[in-house]
C-alpha cells in the first residue's frame, strides 16, 4: 500500500535452441523488466556478447514501416480502434503478405496522383494570377511580343508619368497605383529605361500566353475546376480505401511491432556461440507462474534463478502497488518522479489530503457541481491513461469541493438556505445591511488558524515519513543521525509552537498563556517549549550544521498552508463580487417588464455567466496548483527522495490481435 | 445660561462626529494597507516567478520529465503574495 510491488531478480539461461519459445513466453506474460546487458571488458565475461536479432526482421521492420506510413497517411489512430474485432493472427499474416504490397502499390499511386493534380492546380493559379493586371489590355497577349524594332514593358508605378520618348501607352490606376503597357522603339529603350529608374517603375514580365487575357484566364479556370474534379475522386478513392483498410491496418500495425519486438530482443540479452542469459525483474507475485511456464515450455532444459538484490534502492524497477482509490494520483507522483524501491510511496496519503485541500480552497456546491459534471463529460475526449486518472482526481475533488460547500453553505457565491455549519467564510460584499450582519459572523481568522493545524499536521507527517525512509534507505552512522534530525525538525517545529502559545492567546489553538511564571515572564510552557526547540536544534545539527540555516523555512512553510484559506477566500470574493453586479446592480434596479429592463435582465445574466465561468476556470487552477505545490514544495521535501527506475515489463497488452 | 447649554451640546457633537470621522479614517488606512499588502507583494512574487518561470519553460522544453521540478521551483516565490493576502485578510477582518 506504502510501499511499491515487491520484485525479484531473476535469470534465466538456456541453450540458443529455446531462445525464441522463451521469447514468446516472457512476452505472452507481460510481466519481466529485462535488464538491458551491457558488453563490458571484463575477463569474466570474456565470449559473452549481446545477441543477434531473429532472422526475417528486416522484412517484417520494412513491412511494419509500411503500414506505418499508411496509417499516418490516413491519419488513423487508435481512437480508430475502440470497438473493433479481435482478428486472427494466422489470416492477418496471410494477409500482409498477399495483401500488403498491392494495398502499398495502390495508395502510392493515388497520392503521387494527388500530388501531381496538386501542383497542376498550383500552376494554373499561378499563371492566372500574372495575367489579372493584363485583363484590360486592348490587344490580345501574343501581340505583347515578337517585334524586331518594337519594345513592349509592362509594370506599375505610383505619381504623375511623362514620357517625352515617342511612345503607346495603355493604363488604368487602382488605388493610386497605375498599371502601364508601354511600346517603344528598341532604339529608345535606354532612355526610356533610365526614365523609368527614375519614377521607380515596378516592372512585370509579360507571360507568354496567345489569346486574349480574360478568355486564357476564363480557360484556366475550366481547366482548375475539372482538375478538382479529379482531385475529389482521388481523396475519395483515398478515403474509400481507408475505410476497408483501416481495421487490417490497426491489427497489423499491433501484430507487426509485437513480432518486431520479441525478434529484437535478443539484443538486450548476454549470448554465447550456444548458449543465452536474460537477467530482468518480475514482481514476486507473477514468479511461480513465469516459473513453470518457461520450464514447460523448454522442457525443463533451462536454468532459472533468483538472485539476490544488490542494491535495494536503486536497483529494482518500480511498479504501483496501490487500492484503486489511490490510482489517480500517481499521476501526480509520476509528475514529480518515481519513488525508489524501498522508500515509502505517498500516493495514498496524497490521494486522501489533496482533494480535502481542494474542497477547502473551492468548497461550493455550485462549482463543485460544474466540475463533478465536467469530470464525467469530458472522459469522451480522454482515452489514454493520464487523462483519465486526472479526470478521476478532478471527480474526487469536485466531490470534495461539494461537501465543503454544504459545510460553507455557499452556491456560486450565494448562501444555502442554512448558516454555514462550523465556520463561516462569507464576505460583506454587496454592502446591504443583510451583508453587514452575516460579514460580523464570518470565521476568518479562525479559519486561518485551521489551515495553520493543517499545516503543523502534514509537515509532522512528513518528518516522520522522512525519519522512516531514512531508517530504510540509508546505512551506518548516517542513517541514525538522519533518523535524529528528522525527530530534531519536529521537536524544532513544535517547540517553535509551544513558544507561540505561551506568549499568546490564539484562538482555535491552545492557550499556555495563564500558567504560573517561573522566571523573568517565562512560564512552565515557555520554558518545555525552548528546551524542545534547544534539543532539536542539536539533534539538526549533528546530521549537517550548515541545515540550520532552513531553520526559519520551518516558519514559512507552516504560515504557507494558510493559502488554503487566503486562495479560497478570492475565489468567493469573486463570486459574490460577479452576484453583486449582475443582480445587484444591473437586474434588480431595472426590473420592470420593458424594452428597457429586458435588455438589463439579459446583460446582467450574461455578466453573470461570464463571471462564474472564469471563476470556475480560476478556482479549478487555484483549487489544483495550489495543494499540488503544499505536496510538492512543503510536503515531499520533508521525505521523499525519487528517481526510482519506472517498471516497463517486455510484452504488449493486445487489443486487436489474438494472444499467442 | 441657555447658550451655555447650547455650546456644551454642540461641543458634544463636533466631540462625536471627530470620533466617527478617524474611526472612518482608520477604516480607510487599513484597507490601504491591505491593498498595499497584496499590490506589492503580487509584484513580488512576480519578478521572482519572472526568470525561474522563462527558465523552467526552457528546461521542460528540452526535457519532458522536467515537468514536475520546473512546476516546484515556479511557484516557490508564491509564498510571497500568499503571506501577502494573509496579512490583508488579518487586517480586514479581525
Amino acid at each position: 500500500m506504502f510501499s511499491p510491488k515487491p520484485m525479484s531478480r531473476l535469470l534465466i539461461v538456456a541453450s540458443k535452441e529455446h531462445i525464441d519459445p522463451v521469447i514468446a513466453e516472457l512476452y505472452r506474460h507481460n510481466v519481466f523488466h529485462i535488464e538491458d546487458f551491457i558488453e563490458s571488458g571484463n575477463e569474466e565475461l570474456k565470449g559473452v556478447k549481446i545477441g543477434n536479432p531473429s532472422k526475417g526482421v528486416d522484412k517484417t521492420s520494412s513491412d511494419l514501416v509500411r503500414i506505418r506510413s499508411i496509417a499516418s497517411t490516413f491519419n488513423v489512430t487508435e481512437n480508430d480502434a475502440l470497438g473493433l474485432q479481435r482478428a486472427q493472427n494466422n489470416v492477418l499474416r496471410e494477409r500482409i503478405v498477399q495483401d500488403l504490397p498491392q494495398i502499398a502499390k495502390e495508395v502510392e499511386e493515388l497520392l503521387s496522383k494527388r500530388s501531381r493534380l496538386d501542383s497542376s492546380i498550383k500552376d494554373y493559379e499561378q499563371r492566372i494570377e500574372l495575367l489579372k493586371p493584363f485583363t484590360g489590355s486592348p490587344v490580345p497577349m501574343d501581340m505583347l511580343r515578337g517585334y524586331d524594332t518594337i519594345s513592349v514593358i509592362a509594370g506599375t508605378f505610383t505619381g504623375v508619368f511623362n514620357l517625352e520618348v515617342p511612345h503607346e501607352e495603355y493604363s488604368y490606376s487602382h488605388k493610386g497605383t497605375t498599371f502601364i503597357i508601354l511600346a517603344v522603339r528598341t532604339n529608345d529603350l535606354a532612355t526610356v529605361e533610365k526614365y523609368l529608374l527614375d519614377i521607380q517603375f515596378h516592372k512585370i514580365a509579360i507571360p507568354v500566353e496567345d489569346g486574349s487575357p480574360q478568355e486564357i484566364i476564363y480557360q484556366y479556370e475550366q481547366e482548375i475546376a475539372s482538375l478538382k474534379e479529379k482531385m475529389d475522386g482521388v481523396v475519395k478513392e483515398l478515403e474509400e480505401i481507408k475505410e476497408k483498410q483501416k481495421d487490417f491496418l490497426l491489427a497489423s500495425e499491433e501484430l507487426l511491432s509485437a513480432d518486431v519486438d520479441r525478434a529484437e530482443a535478443p539484443l538486450r540479452f548476454a549470448t554465447t556461440d550456444h548458449a543465452f542469459a536474460i537477467e530482468g525483474w518480475v514482481p514476486t507475485e507473477n514468479l511461480t507462474a513465469l516459473h513453470s511456464d518457461i520450464e514447460k515450455i523448454t522442457s525443463g532444459n533451462v536454468l532459472i534463478s533468483e538472485l539476490d538484490i544488490d542494491d535495494p534502492n536503486n536497483g529494482p524497477p518500480v511498479e504501483y502497488h496501490n487500492p484503486d482509490f489511490a490510482h489517480p494520483t500517481e499521476l501526480f507522483i509520476d509528475v514529480y518522479s518515481r519513488p525508489k524501491y524501498t522508500e515509502i510511496d505517498p500516493s495514498l496519503i496524497m490521494a486522501i489530503v489533496y482533494p480535502i485541500m481542494f474542497g477547502l480552497i473551492l468548497g461550493d456546491v455550485g462549482y463543485g457541481l460544474i466540475l463533478l459534471i465536467m469530470s464525467f463529460g469530458l472522459r469522451s475526449l480522454f482515452h489514454n491513461e493520464g487523462g483519465n486518472q486526472l479526470l478521476d482526481v478532478l471527480r474526487n475533488c469536485s466531490i470534495s469541493s461539494i461537501f465543503f460547500g454544504i459545510v460553507f453553505s455557499e452556491f456560486l457565491g450565494f448562501s444555502l438556505p442554512w448558516r454555514p455549519l462550523w465556520l463561516s467564510r462569507h464576505l460583506n460584499i454587496g454592502a446591504g445591511p443583510e451583508a453587514h450582519a452575516i460579514a460580523e459572523v464570518s470565521h476568518i481568522p479562525e479559519l486561518l488558524v485551521l489551515s495553520i493545524w493543517i499545516g503543523l499536521f502534514h509537515i509532522t507527517l512528513g518528518r516522520i515519513l522522512g525519519a522512516r525512509n531514512a531508517a530504510k534507505m540509508d546505512h551506518g552512522h548516517h542513517r541514525q543521525l538522519a533518523i535524529y534530525a528528522n525527530i530534531g525538525w519536529i521537536m524544532v517545529m513544535w517547540g517553535i509552537v509551544l513558544l507561540i502559545w505561551s506568549f499568546f492567546a490564539i484562538p482555535f489553538m491552545i492557550d499556555l498563556t495563564g500558567l504560573p511564571g517561573i522566571v523573568s515572564g517565562l512560564n512552565v510552557a515557555s520554558i518545555a517549549g525552548a528546551v524542545i526547540l534547544i534539543v532539536g536544534i542539536i539533534c539538526i545539527a549533528r546530521e549537517n550544521v550548515l541545515d540550520l540555516m532552513e531553520i526559519p523555512t520551518i516558519i514559512s512553510n507552516v504560515l504557507s498552508y494558510t493559502r488554503l484559506i487566503a486562495v479560497g477566500l478570492s475565489s468567493v470574493a469573486i463570486a459574490m463580487v460577479t452576484n453583486y453586479i449582475s443582480i445587484g446592480m444591473i437586474i434588480e434596479p431595472n426590473f420592470e417588464l420593458s424594452v428597457f429592463g429586458i435588455v438589463f435582465f439579459v446583460v446582467g445574466i450574461i455578466v453573470f455567466l461570464i463571471g462564474h465561468t472564469i471563476n470556475t476556470a480560476l478556482g479549478v487552477i487555484g483549487g489544483g496548483l495550489h495543494p499540488l505545490r503544499l505536496h510538492y514544495v512543503e510536503f515531499f521535501t520533508k521525505f521523499y527522495r525519487g528517481g526510482g527506475k519506472i517498471y516497463h515489463p517486455f510484452g504488449k497488452v493486445r487489443k486487436l490481435t489474438e494472444i499467442e | 445660561m441657555a447658550s451655555g447649554a447650547e455650546t456644551m451640546a454642540v461641543e458634544a457633537a463636533a466631540q462625536s462626529i471627530e470620533v466617527l470621522a478617524s474611526a472612518a479614517a482608520a477604516k480607510g488606512l487599513t484597507a490601504i494597507g491591505a491593498g498595499l499588502a497584496v499590490g506589492l507583494t503580487g509584484i513580488g512574487s512576480g519578478l521572482g516567478e519572472m526568470s525561474i518561470g522563462a527558465a523552467a519553460v526552457g528546461a521542460v522544453a528540452e526535457e519532458k520529465e522536467m515537468f514536475g521540478l520546473a512546476l516546484l521551483f515556479t511557484v516557490l516565490p508564491e509564498t510571497i503574495v500568499i503571506f501577502g493576502l494573509v496579512v490583508a485578510l488579518l487586517l480586514l477582518f479581525s
